[in-house]
């Protein structure tokens, strides 16, 4: 029983996205995959939520600067397991242009257990929605259940 | 003993319960379906609440060190046993005749708000500031949208009564016997006003865009469930689509509960797609059109349009 | 109202616009810039697209043993600015429009682009140069009949320089040149060089 809804749950994954000082460009692409009807993330059952209580997947974009780190952190801590991390453009995977930069203390994989990463600048939609079926195959393996 | 047995029944599978359960999610899912479709958007599937259930039941739970414990975990259980209740008295046109015979229309009035009302001691309890203006927002919310009602209500039952010649009458299954005998109240011009009013108060006590308010996601992270998530999220999930069910089966039962035939499952088929039309006008259609009000453009429409409108009624049937 | 009504019946008739991408085929825009692909033959080794990169994601290093250069990019820094397509002189560096950029973390120091580019002898003093392109070199020697850019494009750069002082030394010089020892020759490079620098120039610059 509790296999079969493990089986289920998937197939809902919630998308909460912070955003460690983006630039926006990558949160665009976000609102893209949900609101522009050619990419229609909520066919995947996805549906973005503004709190991160109810977040299964949650996409980061940013390079985490020193302002926002300790609430990115704390942000993070409050979404129930189990939780699938997803870095969205290179900030967020690298730091990207602002590499090195005296304000910048990511990239996030240093403080954060990142399943995921979408590189780009900004990445397509199609390519966000390539991660959340990634994502949604590695919370199958998180929860311990084959397809 | 036997009618303690029956109620209980009644409350957990026929008209309450699974059943009530069953299509309040189904209307859910078809609800986030159409939407999608007036958007030119595939939409998710038919099943997708289920689905949203069985996540948030696989979810951990995780309580707030500032919340108030009990009252964080009991808000949502309010709003399930309320709606759970409420779903029973209402009753399925040549189905079903309601639990009883007496006042169930104040009953039912009087458990309609229990949602909103549990809505607001989760968010007040959560200790979360979003929390505090989410239940703020619900307040001033249902003082709105709770006149329209009562006039609403105070309207049908003035006019059953008075046909019946008992002053007002309370009883849903008394209401259901007038109308099937002198025509239903939605085809009667007295009561126009009162179904728009009913259609607009929809919106409000289910809590969709335009009067999402109080739930707000984006500006006020979800407001009083900000804090919730998993099995006690899944609850609330549950008390809406209850709730639902239980505002759509009375606008359908007050306004338009002709039958089509004898045979129950026509009748049952008939008044789900009843509901479904009533629906699709005030929920679906609204919501995939427009944006969200401001709290104080939502308060002054709620007191200028659908009361003036359901006190039109009321003084029509009154003097009429 | 009755515009919003209209808007959405249309939505209703017209059907839903959504491509069918995670389980069917998606459109690609004919100048996406995607992944950034070097062409090893056509690399020179100049470095500006390491200096033009805005990321920082391309590195050249030099091999102890100075039998080539490694080329690397890391596609999960590079931010698709194509900085490094525009600078490239043999346009080695191109995108593809490939955008499946989505991985799991564990590959994350795996999505490279990554190209070993050995050093070739010089066809006659064998110091180890990068040759030029074939058609960069006959476009740059298209004008001068008497240059065979197969033999140029494999010379280092002061031997390209010599072949070219030779053709303009006046007939005695050559024919002295032509009876003097290998030496001489030397010796007398950095003449030819002054001579033929200017003249350099100007065939580049048609």
């Amino acid at each position: 029983m509790s296999d079969f809804l493990k089986k289920l749950s998937v197939r809902s994954p919630w998308l909460f996205r912070i955003n460690a000082g983006s630039c926006n460009g990558c949160d665009v692409e976000l609102a893209t995959t949900a609101f522009i009807p050619r990419y229609d993330v909520e066919r995947l059952g996805c549906r973005y939520c503004g709190s991160p209580r109810h977040a299964d997947i949650v996409l980061i974009t940013g390079p985490l600067t020193a302002r926002v780190k300790d609430k990115v952190l704390r942000v993070w801590e409050e979404i129930p397991n189990p939780k699938i991390t997803v870095a969205v453009g290179i900030c967020a995977v690298t730091c990207g242009v602002f590499r090195d930069g005296y304000s910048i203390k990511g990239p996030i994989d240093r403080y954060l257990p990142v399943d995921v990463n979408v590189p780009g600048c900004p990445p397509r939609p199609q390519a966000i929605m390539e991660a959340v079926l990634i994502a949604k195959k590695l919370w199958m393996q998180k929860l311990g259940v084959e397809e | 003993m036997t009618d303690a047995i029956l109620a209980l029944l009644h409350m957990c599978i026929f008209p309450g319960g699974l059943f009530a359960l069953a299509v309040g999610f189904f209307f859910k899912g078809l609800d986030r379906r159409m939407v999608a479709r007036l958007q030119r958007r595939v939409g998710p599937p038919l099943h997708q609440p289920y689905i949203d259930i069985a996540k948030l039941l696989t979810k951990e739970t995780l309580i707030p060190k500032t919340a108030h414990r009990t009252a964080f975990l009991l808000a949502p259980v309010i709003a399930f046993a309320g709606m759970a209740v409420c779903a029973a008295f209402i009753p399925v046109p040549g189905v079903f005749q309601g639990l009883t015979d007496m006042g169930d229309l104040l009953v039912i009035f009087y458990l309609l708000p229990i949602p909103a009302i549990a809505l607001m001691l989760g968010g007040s309890s959560s200790g979360s500031p979003f929390g505090a203006v989410g239940f703020s927002r619900e307040m001033l919310m249902m003082l709105a949208y709770e006149i329209p009602l009562l006039a609403v209500l105070l309207a049908v039952a003035m006019m059953a009564g008075k046909g019946m010649g008992t002053g007002a009458e309370f009883s849903l299954a008394k209401i259901l016997t007038f109308q099937s005998a002198t025509g239903q109240f939605g085809f009667n011009p007295v009561m126009i006003p009162a179904l728009i009013a009913y259609l607009i108060f929809l919106p409000g006590t289910m809590g969709v865009i335009p009067f999402d308010i109080p739930e707000a996601e984006t500006e006020i992270l979800e407001g009083p469930l900000l804090e919730y998530g998993g099995p006690l999220l899944a609850l609330y999930h549950i008390g809406s689509a209850l709730k639902t069910f239980v505002v759509l089966g009375l606008g359908v039962v007050l306004f338009f509960p002709g039958t089509l035939t004898d045979i129950w499952i026509v009748n049952l088929v008939w008044f789900l797609l009843k509901c479904l039309l009533l629906m699709a006008l005030s929920l679906t259609l609204v919501k995939s059109a427009t944006g969200r009000f401001r709290i104080d453009q939502a308060f002054w429409f709620y007191i200028k349009i659908p009361t003036v409108l359901s006190l039109i009624s009321l003084a029509l049937v009154w003097w009429l | 109202m009755a515009s919003f009504l209209k808007i959405l019946l249309r939505n209703v008739l017209q059907g839903p616009s959504t491509d069918p991408f995670p389980a069917g085929e998606t459109f690609t825009p004919p100048r996406l810039r995607g992944k950034v692909k070097l062409d090893p033959e056509r690399c020179m080794g100049c470095r500006i697209c390491y200096h033009t990169c805005s990321a920082g994601a391309i590195n050249i290093t030099q091999h102890q043993d100075g039998s080539g250069y490694d080329f690397t990019v890391w596609h999960n820094s590079c931010c698709l600015c194509a900085n490094c397509r525009l600078y490239c002189p043999t346009k080695a560096i191109t995108l593809t429009d490939n955008w499946h950029s989505a991985h799991e973390q564990t590959e994350k120091y795996t999505q490279v682009e990554q190209h070993f580019v050995p050093f070739v002898p010089c066809t006659t003093c064998g110091q180890p140069i990068r040759p030029l392109p074939a058609d960069m070199a006959k476009r740059i020697y298209a004008h001068d009949p008497d240059v065979d850019p197969e033999i140029v494009r494999h010379l280092c750069p002061k031997c390209r320089l010599l072949e070219d002082a030779k053709k303009h030394m006046s007939p005695i010089v050559k024919a002295e040149s032509a009876s003097a020892d290998k030496e001489k020759v030397a010796d007398a490079a950095p003449k030819a060089a002054t001579k033929a620098a200017p003249e350099k120039k100007t065939t580049k610059q048609t």
